[in-house]
């Protein structure tokens, strides 16, 4: 059983679909990276799948709970952490993560205990009794981040967590989620920051293509734009394509921006081969280095493929 | 996870709603004040008349306390200062009823706009609460303390009504059976019905004083009571009382019925927020 599934998921609101036919499968202790454009309706699936709302059609199970039919239990086993912190300005820090836990029936002495875990770990523990409304965003985002976890639930959504954060506490967050990982807790990560996205996710999906492809980001990049190998010369690259594109395991060649770029399907077997024809043909290589795409391009370029099949 | 001791959310909540109102200074000051002001200054009405109403023209005074009695048969075989004092008790102690409607309508005004714009609908929705509870919790954290100090108004009202009154039958003229009746009954149903209201508006509104206006709509009947007592067109009975729970209880019905349809999970978070 998978921690997250969703079969046909479809969210209407009046006249307008946010969310259509979406098909899912997140194993326990993944880390999903859900990305896509504003207003792509990340949003929608994720209020969906927390049993906030309900889905017009298809089915979705959570945990183990299908939502629309054992929506507490969803409730129950889901941390959230919303665009917005949305955390009581006149209560301390502690008063929030203790009343948030008492609502997921989390006894007041265990809250407490929790608390003081998150609170340490987020760094704010020295601020404890402090009200929330006094604090930056960055601390605002980290107590709210400690709300989702304060029951221990399986299953967490982070909505853009690092979002707004300067870069220490955002790696703090960062370095949060890779614990979470190493927990095995399935985390399912909306975000814009493709590096994050990257570095954190096991999977990746980018929303608002039609046919949604799910994989890690190494099998998408390997998809999208294969694998292959970067050479540098003194010289003009141009006159070695033909020596490359020779040899029987180069799909292809092409020489701009000063680099030759050659695409074969195992570099690291494939490189010595290569290095050593160029040489022996009398290239002056200065430098090889693998061929490189950030999720980035991987978006970009699963946004511009999707665009061009459905216009 | 383990749960020793299950946690009443609901009490959760209202514990919650009361710690963010009592840090609020311009908020307990609209609460406390009302009922100080509602309690003191009739006291300190009825014991101006009781002090210087002798100093008046007997006449006047004679002529004004023969036809109120006619009005009013409940107010006859007393002297002139005691029917003053009851009279003029009697307007004043209607005006109690104008505390359950301005201010629960504080309190569950803020309380449900508050969510909003500290935006913690969603991340409170997300949790395994009922939305009875929820509804319930918010109802209560503006009932009970609006309930309570209505009542604590209306006790430092009828201590002060004790030491200044001309004589235990102004008293018992004054804190009738009626209004005991209305204040114990109708008080608590009239703060029912202005929360439910309140939450409706709350729903609609960004700002807390938009959500209050409902209060200026419920205070109108009570002023058409204070009339009737005035214009001798009403007494507040014990029958009359009764009724007016009835009537009250019927409303505070379809108000809670009509709030309870709006507040629903999805309609709060889709539309409220």
């Amino acid at each position: 059983m998978n921690a997250i599934e969703t079969t046909g998921l479809t969210r209407k609101f009046g006249e307008r679909t946010a969310v259509e036919g979406l098909t899912l499968s997140i194993p326990h202790g993944t880390v999903f990276g859900f990305l896509g454009p504003n207003g792509a309706g990340k949003t929608t699936t994720v209020r969906m799948l927390a049993a906030l709302i309900a889905p017009t059609s298809g089915t979705a199970t959570v945990n183990g709970h299908q939502i629309g039919v054992e929506n507490e239990a969803v409730r129950r086993s889901v941390g959230i952490l919303t665009e917005t912190p949305g955390l009581y300005g006149k209560l301390t820090a502690m008063q929030n993560l203790v009343f948030f836990a008492g609502l997921y029936e989390v006894d007041e002495a265990t809250a407490k205990k929790q608390a003081e875990r998150y609170l340490k770990l987020m760094e704010l523990w020295e601020r404890r009794d402090d009200k929330v409304a006094g604090f930056s965003k960055g601390m605002r985002q980290k107590v709210a981040i400690a709300r989702a976890l304060i029951h221990e639930p399986p299953v967490v959504f982070l909505d853009e967590p690092t979002a707004g954060l300067d870069p220490e506490a955002a790696r703090t967050v960062r370095d949060f989620i890779r614990e979470l990982h190493v927990e095995g807790r399935t985390i399912f990560l909306t975000t814009h920051n493709l590096t994050e996205a990257d570095e954190l996710c096991d999977l990746i999906a980018v929303f608002r293509t039609r046919q949604m492809r799910v994989d890690t980001p190494a099998n998408l990049r390997r998809a999208l734009f294969g694998t292959g190998t970067l050479v540098q010369f003194t010289t003009d690259p141009a006159q070695w394509v033909t020596v490359a594109k020779a040899l029987p395991f180069v799909h292809d060649a092409s020489a701009h921006d000063g680099t030759l770029a050659i695409r074969m399907d195992d570099p690291d077997k494939q490189n010595p081969l290569l290095v050593q024809a160029l040489v022996e043909a009398g290239a002056p290589i200065r430098y090889v280095e693998p061929m490189t795409h950030s999720l980035e391009d991987v978006y970009l370029e699963l946004i511009a493929e999707d665009e061009a099949k459905n216009g | 996870m383990d749960n020793p001791r299950p946690v009443n959310k609901v009490l959760l909540i209202m514990r919650k709603e009361w710690m963010e109102i009592i840090q609020q200074r311009a908020l307990v000051l609209t609460m406390i004040l009302p009922p100080l002001l509602f309690a003191l200054i009739p006291v300190g009405a009825l014991f101006a008349i009781g002090t210087f109403a002798g100093m008046a023209d007997t006449k006047d005074i004679k002529d004004l306390a023969d036809t109120l009695s006619k009005l009013n048969p409940a107010l006859a075989n007393m002297n002139e200062i005691e029917l003053a004092q009851a009279i003029i008790g009697q307007q004043l102690a209607t005006l109690f009823f104008l505390m359950p409607v301005i201010l629960p309508s504080v309190i569950s005004s803020y309380s449900v706009v508050g969510e909003k714009t500290s935006q913690t609908l969603e991340p409170l929705l997300a949790t395994p609460v009922k939305t009875w509870e929820l509804l319930l919790a918010k109802c209560l954290a503006a009932l009970v303390p609006s309930v309570v100090l209505t009542w604590l108004s209306a006790a430092l009202f009828a201590g002060g009504l004790a030491l200044v009154a001309a004589s235990p039958a102004v008293f018992t003229k004054i804190i009738n059976a009626g209004w005991l009746l209305v204040l114990f009954l109708c008080a608590p149903l009239l703060a029912l019905i202005t929360i439910a209201l309140t939450i409706a508006v709350s729903a609609r509104a960004n700002d807390p004083r938009t959500a209050q206006q409902i209060s200026a709509v419920l205070i109108l009947p009570i002023m058409l009571v204070f009339l009737g007592q005035i214009t001798g067109l009403l007494v507040l009975s014990p029958f009359v009382a009764l009724l007016g729970a009835v009537v009250l209880a019927l409303l505070a019905a379809l108000a809670l019925w009509f709030t309870g349809r709006l507040f629903q999970r999805e309609t709060i978070l889709t539309r409220w927020s």
